[in-house]
């Protein structure tokens, strides 16, 4: 809502400076977006009046111009817009201005005639959209002033953003009411007085309410005799600065008197209306109607239009019908001021994808009690500047009045929500100034407070109070902190759980991602999952935004890979990564898809760069299962093992399934060369564990396992075996038969190539004996290892390797 | 035969030789030479016997005298040798400091995960607990129950992510993603009684095309504390406390009325800038920023969950996280931070 304060301070007087203004409307809950100071830039601009509007002689598209600016020689200007004629008095920009757009005025050959000045279209002076032509000015102005002053332009415009909640301060009645609500100061409404003629304006038409839901109020003013033409200076000036364009006295007279009072007027030729007949009705199947934007457009059951004994003349409340149109031969005309049922319009005007001023007002409430007087203050104003004869009366249709609502309010309960300490005066002071009538119930704290229809929004005590809030000023509310004890902070063993995995993986040289929860499906296609995979069982966006994020993602792989591959375009090529993220999928008949946290891990390149103590080394199966293992740990998971895993995403070497107890719980291992292919990557080693799993299965609290108190005795053994044998087969046997004694047994060396034969591995533990309640004995110890390396023999053909 | 001239000259020759000594070695070669067993000194020593008794004395003193002479020289130069022997290590051991050092590969933490962190630890701090909730929703937990009235202009297609009905037989209400993390509010207080005091971070999703500052994916936090007698007062200095930890202890906070459907009176946070501490730059304008939404829980939304609004009250406010991020850090553009570029993600 742009609101010009000279226009402002016709209906209240105020002392606050601009940002003072400002200020006091943010806090009071009117928020300004943005002040600006209208004469800006347009210091070099005058009046000029067209003398002498001629051809260039070397350019078709050009004129070149002589224009008087009140000087005595007149100046030769070149210009290239059509629209202007000797006569015509338009704003001239002078060598030397700058305008808001930044264009500095020089004077210049143009083809070789000087032009010395500019002649300013609107959009050139920041005054309106219209870029079409020069602007011609109204007729009455001065030829040689100061635009900004001819103009009225020495004016602040501030931009205000109203909250749909409060539909009156789309009006400059209501904000003036909001400034007097700050200051205290006087409103002063304009006082109307219609002059009317001898003729009755019920003789002249009919109204006739059909459906009295969606229109409960219908009033209409005639005039007849109407000169349509321009509209004084003065007013066009104010629409302009409003952010309107000026049409005609009519409409904008219509539109004046609707941003002044916030109720939208329509004028109707009355002529055009068949039988001088109104019928406020629902459309009916197959009706059509041109509105004023010229476009065709077909109705339905659900929206209300005006129409006329015949057709539907405008769509209520939204649009007015072409057909009926106020133009140049328009004499009689018939004047709307109507309320409809908000909820209504705004279907229709959302149906129609039609956001009209009139619509924005009605569909947030407009007052259903302020109808006749904007009539009538319209009406006024037409017979002064447009001539003709206001008929006698107002035809109003409006058979149950909406009455104002009472509400009660308890000051304690002002009080109680607030954390103030209110008395009833100043609470009843503050109300007044928002026009609210107050009452006290007598021998209580307890007001009744009767509601003006111009605020549809105060419908409970609770919106009573927010009134007083803002007017008493939330910054003058003293701060507390609640006193319960009912206050525990803390994280859930989930939470802790989910942090402690994070820290663990940032501290093994992972970083974290966050990716969109929506995916491009053809990405799926990429990771080689087969038809009918739960991968594919999408949740798909009724209204996505593209293709690329239309369906919620059934894997966090796809952004992982993503990830890597936009950081290996830009160079970056080691990238370590894991995400926390929910996926999503649909089961068929299911009506809620399901969502579950995972965790996902992709790493590609080397943890680190050549460094002058040690050379990089590429990541292999072996460092992602290293980052697997650490989260394991990390919460204190016993019991898990690898499976092979087949899936056509990974490798069927290097991949495994990880299960804890019998349960699967995620799997990791290197990308499918085709999947690589699909993505375009070298390398990458991927993972993705169900957290809600992982959580489960983690250690609650650990207790302390004992430090040794004797000395241990440690030993190592390397052996011979085919290298078919998995190492756990081997760490498996050495356990079980070292078992009391053996503390732990580790490899720390394999070993193929020269020396070992072919088709046969070396593979070297240490091991580490310890007896709890005594000092081991060197015989006891050997005895120990001899029976391992004699397992090892028997079950797995190892040799011993000395 | 050895006479007290001898003695003395003994002596000087053996210290010439301590001194002339170039290491430890060397030093115990003259040791060995003049003191030790098969040593000069020690067949002066043996030839006493044949002297007369009364020279024998003598001798026997100047003898024993020279000894404990030289062990002191060689003791002293002994002290000397090893000191230099242990500044010479010193020397050779000494390596180029300015080599860089040894590391071992770190990660960053998402910087939109450190803010909610540092949000979060704040509000546990004031006896919190973290709540979460799904980010896929049904209408009655994201809009109705937050008294989001039927035709509010969120609820279009224009504005909010619906999902895909598959089931045969879809239910009444709308399937979408949260617009917002407040439904987490709703599901806590339906599960249990007052008092409530919760902090829910989480993604939420907007229909919006992404581009500097909007992104169709973001991060909110959302506060809610329902009590007896929880007031305005209440919200204004929780968030005071907050924001003073968040940003300093310097930072002032502004409320303006606004409009919310679920919280009334419902207000506008705004925090004093700290680059012209709340006299307007360009970064700010104003000398305010606009940091998040709050007011007090409407009684329509407490009656909803079943509980008695004159009984009990309560707040809540809700903050988006990238924009709080952008702020502290000067970040540009919100895509940055879903890109997630290592060179933007190791910097935090």
């Amino acid at each position: 809502m742009l609101v010009p304060l000279s226009w402002l301070k016709e209906y209240i007087d105020f002392e606050l400076s601009v940002d003072e203004l400002v200020d006091q409307l943010n806090l009071s809950g009117t928020a300004v977006e943005s002040v600006r100071f209208m004469g800006k830039g347009l210091d070099y601009v005058r009046i000029g009046q067209l003398l002498e509007v001629e051809p260039h002689p070397d350019a078709d598209k050009l004129s070149v111009t002589k224009v008087d600016i009140g000087q005595a020689e007149p100046l030769q200007i070149v210009c290239g817009a059509k629209n202007i004629k000797p006569g015509d008095k338009v704003p001239v920009a002078l060598v030397g201005a700058t305008l808001p757009n930044g264009i500095e005025i020089k004077a210049a050959k143009l083809r070789g005639v000087t032009s010395r000045g500019m002649l300013c279209s609107q959009i050139e002076l920041r005054l309106g959209t219209d870029a079409a032509g020069i602007y011609i000015l109204p007729e009455d102005v001065e030829v040689g002033a100061l635009f900004t002053e001819a103009l009225g332009l020495d004016d602040v415009v501030v931009d205000l953003e109203i909250t749909p909640n409060r539909p009156d301060c789309l009006a400059m009645i209501g904000v003036a009411r909001e400034v007097r609500a700050i200051t205290g100061n006087e409103l002063r409404k304009p006082a109307v007085s219609v002059k009317e003629g001898t003729g009755k304006a019920e003789d002249a038409a009919t109204i006739v309410i059909d459906d009295l839901e969606l229109c409960p109020r219908y009033a209409a003013r005639i005039i007849k005799g109407v000169k349509v033409g321009p509209s004084p200076a003065w007013m066009e000036q104010r629409l302009q600065k409003a952010g309107m364009r000026p049409i005609n006295n009519i409409v904008d007279i219509t539109n004046l008197v609707m941003l002044e009072t916030g109720q939208p007027l329509h004028a109707f030729d009355l002529k055009t209306l068949k039988e001088g007949k109104i019928i406020v009705r629902r459309a009916k199947p197959g009706e059509k109607i041109t509105t004023l934007d010229g476009v065709e457009r077909e109705l339905d059951r659900n929206m209300l239009v005006i129409a006329d004994s015949d057709v539907p003349v405008a769509l209520a409340g939204v649009m007015g019908g072409a057909e009926t149109e106020v133009t140049d031969a328009t004499v009689d005309i018939l004047l709307e001021s109507a309320y409809f049922e908000p909820d209504s319009i705004m279907r229709t005007a959302r149906k129609m994808g039609l956001l009209s001023e009139a619509s924005a007002r009605f569909e947030k409430g407009v007052d259903p009690n302020g109808a006749v007087y904007a009539a009538d203050r319209a009406a006024q104003l037409i017979a002064e500047y447009a001539g003709g004869e206001v008929l006698a009366g107002v035809i109003d249709v409006y058979p149950e009045k909406i009455e104002p609502r009472t509400l009660q309010l308890r000051t304690d309960r002002v009080n109680g929500i607030l954390g103030t300490t209110l008395s009833l005066p100043e609470i009843t002071d503050i109300l007044e100034k928002l026009e609210l009538k107050v009452s006290v119930i007598d021998g209580t704290d307890n007001m009744s407070v009767s509601v003006p229809t111009f605020r549809p929004d105060l419908e409970r005590e609770i919106d009573l109070i927010e009134e007083v809030a803002r007017i008493f000023g939330y910054n003058n509310i003293e701060s507390t902190l609640p006193e319960s004890s009912g206050k525990q902070g803390g994280l859930s063993h989930r939470q802790k759980t989910v942090e402690s995995i994070k820290a663990r993986l940032l501290a093994s040289g992972l970083s974290e991602i966050i990716t969109y929860s929506l995916i491009d499906p053809r990405e799926v296609d990429k990771l080689q999952v087969p038809e009918g995979d739960p991968l594919r069982w999408f949740v798909k966006l009724m209204n996505p935004l593209s293709e690329e994020l239309s369906v919620l993602r059934t894997t966090l792989l796809v952004n992982l890979l993503k990830v890597l591959k936009y950081n290996v375009n830009r160079e970056q090529y080691d990238v370590q990564v894991f995400e926390v993220g929910h996926i999503f999928w649909h089961e068929n008949g299911k009506e809620m898809p399901d969502e579950e946290a995972m965790l996902g891990i992709a790493l590609t390149g080397a943890w680190q760069a050549d460094e002058w103590h040690e050379k990089a080394r590429n990541i292999d199966f072996f460092d992602l299962k290293g980052a697997v293992e650490a989260v394991l740990d990390e919460i204190g998971v016993t019991g898990w093992s690898l499976r092979q895993f087949a899936h056509p995403v990974l490798h069927p070497g290097k991949s495994a399934e990880l299960l804890i107890g019998d349960e699967p719980i995620g799997y990791f291992g290197e990308l499918h060369p085709d999947v690589l292919a699909a993505f375009d990557m070298p390398t990458a080693y991927v993972g993705e564990l169900n957290m809600d799993k992982l959580i489960d299965n983690a250690i609650v609290s650990r207790e302390l396992i004992e430090i040794p108190k004797h000395p241990a005795i440690t030993l190592d053994i390397a052996v011979l075996v085919a290298d078919t044998v998995a190492q756990e087969k081997l760490i498996e046997l050495i356990e079980a038969e070292g078992k009391p004694l053996l503390e732990q047994a580790k490899l720390f060396d394999l070993y193929t190539g020269k020396g070992v034969p072919d088709g046969k591995k070396s593979m070297a533990y240490t091991m580490v004996f310890r007896a709890s309640e005594r000092t081991l004995t060197d015989e006891e110890t050997l005895d120990a290892r001899d029976r391992i390396i004699a397992r090892l023999n028997k079950e797995l053909g190892a040799e011993i390797r000395m | 035969m050895a006479s007290k001239a001898e003695l003395d000259n003994f002596y000087e020759q053996a210290k010439g030789a301590v001194e002339s000594a170039s290491d430890l070695r060397a030093l115990d070669q003259v040791r060995v030479e003049f003191l030790g067993k098969k040593g000069q000194i020690t067949s002066v020593l043996k030839t006493l016997g044949q002297l007369p008794a009364d020279e024998r004395k003598l001798v026997g003193q100047a003898a024993n005298e020279v000894r404990r002479r030289l062990e002191g020289a060689i003791s002293a130069k002994q002290t000397e040798l090893s000191r230099a022997d242990v500044e010479e290590r010193l020397a050779t051991e000494a390596v180029d400091i300015t080599l860089p050092g040894r590391r071992t590969a770190h990660g960053s933490q998402h910087l939109i995960s450190q803010v909610i962190k540092e949000i979060t630890g704040i509000f546990i701090g004031l006896g919190y607990r973290v709540a979460e909730g799904p980010e896929v929703e049904i209408d009655y937990f994201n809009f109705k129950a937050l008294n989001q009235p039927p035709d509010h202009p969120a609820r279009s297609l224009q504005d909010t992510f619906y999902i895909k009905k598959e089931s045969v037989h879809p239910a009444d209400d709308d399937i979408l993603l949260r617009t917002h993390t407040s439904p987490v509010q709703i599901r806590v207080m339906k599960e249990q009684e007052p008092p409530v005091y919760i902090i829910a971070p989480g993604k939420a999703f907007r229909r919006d095309v992404p581009d500097p500052s909007h992104l169709p994916m973001f991060h909110q936090v959302e506060g809610l504390a329902v009590d007896e007698g929880i007031t305005f007062g209440d919200l204004k200095g929780t968030l005071e406390a907050f924001t003073k930890q968040m940003f300093g202890k310097k930072r002032k906070i502004r409320l303006r009325p606004h409009f919310f459907p679920f919280t009334e009176p419902s207000a506008e946070v705004d925090v004093s800038c700290a680059v012209c501490d709340g006299k307007g730059c360009r970064l700010c304008g104003s000398g305010w920023l606009e940091i998040l939404g709050a007011g007090m829980v409407d009684p329509n939304v407490l009656m909803e969950v079943g509980y008695d609004p004159e009984k009990v009250s309560g707040f809540a406010f809700g903050m988006g996280v990238e924009r709080i991020a952008l702020l502290m850090h000067g970040v540009p553009d919100l895509r940055m931070f879903i890109e997630n570029d290592m060179r933007f993600v190791k910097q935090f």
